[in-house]
């Protein structure tokens, strides 16, 4: 068995035919589907999270696990950290993890620490451009990230390349058995934004205060590390053997910044970002949580039929598929909400209207509002399964959604 | 303002020397110049402001940049430097004037992210708009037992529980929460809210609570109404469009 295996027997073309038509906005032989269930696996598998994160084969079992008792769909969504270095580098904040800094059954949280001055800016633009991202990424990381307190930028980056290589061998032997279930892989290479790294850093007040007071640094700050962000991304997706970036964008939404700014300060690096993803011929997928709407307008000038939008479920994304439909592929966005404490039925009927409107033509991948979080209901879950085996095929009519 | 309270003296009833200093404090707030909030301040104490006089030169500043973040001039920003300023304005105030004698709050809120959840960015902003909007406000903190709310709306007699979550892992403790405050006798005496990203309006039925906030200004809307009402009507549920 390999790629070229059939996910479902109505389907006519593989998984990864399947996301790749999706994102040239081509009317593929169905919606595709991505279970992004990082956090839903150990729970349903009923397995420490702690045991999950820390043990590679426990972790390969539960998805197993889960693969055959919820699935099968398309995109397998790959963001198990290996390396607690390579995670904090990738994400630039301070994480709790299970096992470590919380309970062995909680969930891997987040903690916003301020660890960017204002004088960092100035840094970062008067700083070379060739390497700026990664340069910046190892002076921060050890003013928030245990494993790197006390290392010097050397040392540092020899132990990042030793942790990467440990994490790409570790990652292409678990891609080597998602390919032979005919999955396809999302994630080649995955880091928040120079811009949205930012506003992390300098906490939300701060970084309110610099929109205010400096905000020509900030805009030319992360314009500055773009085309290194993208080297990197584009280097280690390569090295994974999938040509995708997932770009974290957590603080460009209209629910931090106004679209004034988004257009004027994060928009151009992220145009630098996903130019270079494009033209070394891989597909950026622009995570884009909180509400995008009114960013939508200026991000048209990014090429069309090359470009993944995910939405979390807070961007209307039936207004989303009317103004940028045409020229991004989007990506979402069953609610997290709806997963949790909702009924089957109202998951299947909500994807239904999302495979009608937003898998209008084509140019649509299925798939959860950010991530299904652990305590949604299994057959919630397999409700949206269900959802594109019945109503995804766009070769066939069937019955009108039912309006929200 | 609530109807079973006097007001705080307005501004028009204030002497000239305090009329031109809140004057001043407000152009300083309303222009975000943080840095200027501080002396701004301490020219509204030398005038003789008092907790209730700052306020009161603070709920309309408040409610102007509530209302262009509703019409979607404002963005979060705006809303946090606005809350900063507050903070550090309320701060000086608070340690001239010892006690809250002669100030009217419009209600008592007790706030918190329930256990599960460790985000405080959404709940502190509604935390000092609440505030800023005379209420007192009693922040309890993240990842909070539905016990220690429980404890908190007993100690601090708060008819409002507002409740921040960001992840759905929240909602259990929501649930608990509500169940405590029925087994306790609280459920018809305390209000509840919740907001964030992981809530939605659909939630306000399935976990039993009274109203979900789509942002803070929203919510603020919200507990206004509520203290308008307080004394009457307090059992009726109500989803907010």
């Amino acid at each position: 068995m390999n790629s070229a295996k059939r996910i479902y027997p109505k389907d006519s073309m593989t998984a990864q035919q399947r996301f790749d038509a999706a994102v040239r906005l081509e009317t593929p032989d169905r919606v595709p589907l991505s279970l992004m269930l990082y956090y839903f696996a150990p729970v349903y598998a009923g397995v420490s999270m702690h045991q999950y994160m820390a043990d590679p084969g426990t972790y390969a079992s539960v998805m197993k696990k889960v693969w055959e008792e919820v699935g099968p769909w398309d995109i397998y969504y790959n963001i198990h950290p290996v390396s607690r270095l390579i995670y904090s580098y990738v994400l630039m904040m301070r994480t709790l993890w299970p096992g470590y800094e919380l309970a062995e059954d909680e969930m891997a949280k987040v903690e916003e620490i301020t660890y960017m001055n204002p004088e960092d800016y100035d840094s970062v633009i008067d700083g070379p451009e060739l390497l700026g991202d990664t340069l910046f990424r190892l002076r921060m990381l050890g003013r928030f990230c245990k494993e790197a307190e006390g290392a010097g930028i050397a040392s540092l980056a020899t132990r990042m390349i030793i942790h990467l290589a440990r994490q790409v061998r570790n990652w292409r032997k678990d891609f080597k058995w998602w390919r032979e279930q005919g999955a396809a892989i999302q994630i080649g290479c995955q880091a928040e934004m120079p811009f949205d790294t930012f506003s992390q850093a300098r906490n939300v007040l701060n970084f309110s205060m610099d929109l205010m007071r400096t905000p020509e640094k900030i805009g030319q700050a992360s314009t500055r590390l773009a085309a290194s962000y993208a080297t990197f991304s584009v280097t280690v997706a390569r090295l994974m053997g999938v040509p995708t970036v997932q770009c974290y964008c957590h603080r460009s939404s209209n629910s931090f910044i106004s679209p004034k700014q988004f257009e004027e300060l994060a928009l151009p690096g992220l145009e630098v970002v996903v130019n270079r993803i494009v033209d070394a011929g891989m597909t950026p997928i622009l995570h884009c949580d909180g509400d995008w709407l009114k960013n939508l307008p200026s991000m048209r000038r990014l090429p069309a039929g090359k470009v993944v939008l995910q939405l979390d479920g807070l961007t209307d994304i039936f207004r989303a598929k009317e103004v940028i439909g045409d020229r991004m592929c989007i990506f979402g966005d069953v609610p997290a909400a709806l997963l949790a404490e909702g009924t089957p039925t109202e998951v299947g009927e909500y994807c239904h209207r999302l495979i009608e409107e937003v898998g209008k033509g084509g140019g649509f991948i299925l798939a959860a509002g950010c991530e299904v979080p652990p305590n949604a209901k299994a057959e919630c879950v397999r409700a949206m399964v269900d959802a594109v085996k019945k109503y995804g095929y766009y070769g066939e009519r069937v019955s009108p959604p039912v309006a929200a | 303002m609530a109807k079973n309270h006097p007001p705080n003296r307005k501004e028009a009833d204030m002497p000239d020397s305090l009329k031109s200093a809140v004057t001043d404090f407000q152009t300083k707030f309303l222009a975000f110049d943080i840095d200027a909030i501080p002396k701004a301040t301490r020219d509204l104490l030398s005038a003789g402001c008092g907790l209730s006089d700052f306020l009161t030169a603070c709920i309309p500043c408040m409610e102007e940049i509530g209302n262009k973040f509703e019409a979607g001039e404002y963005y979060l920003p705006q809303l946090v430097v606005a809350g900063e300023m507050f903070k550090i304005a309320s701060r000086q105030v608070k340690a001239v004037a010892a006690t809250d004698s002669g100030c009217k709050y419009i209600g008592k809120i007790v706030l918190a992210t329930p256990k599960g959840d460790i985000h405080d960015l959404g709940k502190d902003i509604f935390a000092v708009l609440a505030e800023a909007s005379g209420f007192s406000v009693q922040n309890v903190g993240v990842d909070i037992e539905p016990k220690i709310l429980v404890q908190e709306i007993e100690k601090t007699g708060a008819t409002i529980l507002g409740l921040s979550c960001l992840l759905t892992t929240t909602y259990a403790s929501v649930r608990e929460t509500v169940r405590l405050l029925e087994e306790k006798g609280l459920r018809n005496s305390t209000r509840i809210v919740i907001g964030g990203g992981a809530t939605e309006k659909s939630l306000v039925e399935k976990l039993g609570v009274d109203a979900q906030t789509r942002d803070a200004y929203e919510g603020i809307g919200i507990i206004k109404s509520w203290a308008a009402q307080t004394g009457s009507d307090i059992e009726t549920k109500e989803a907010v469009a």
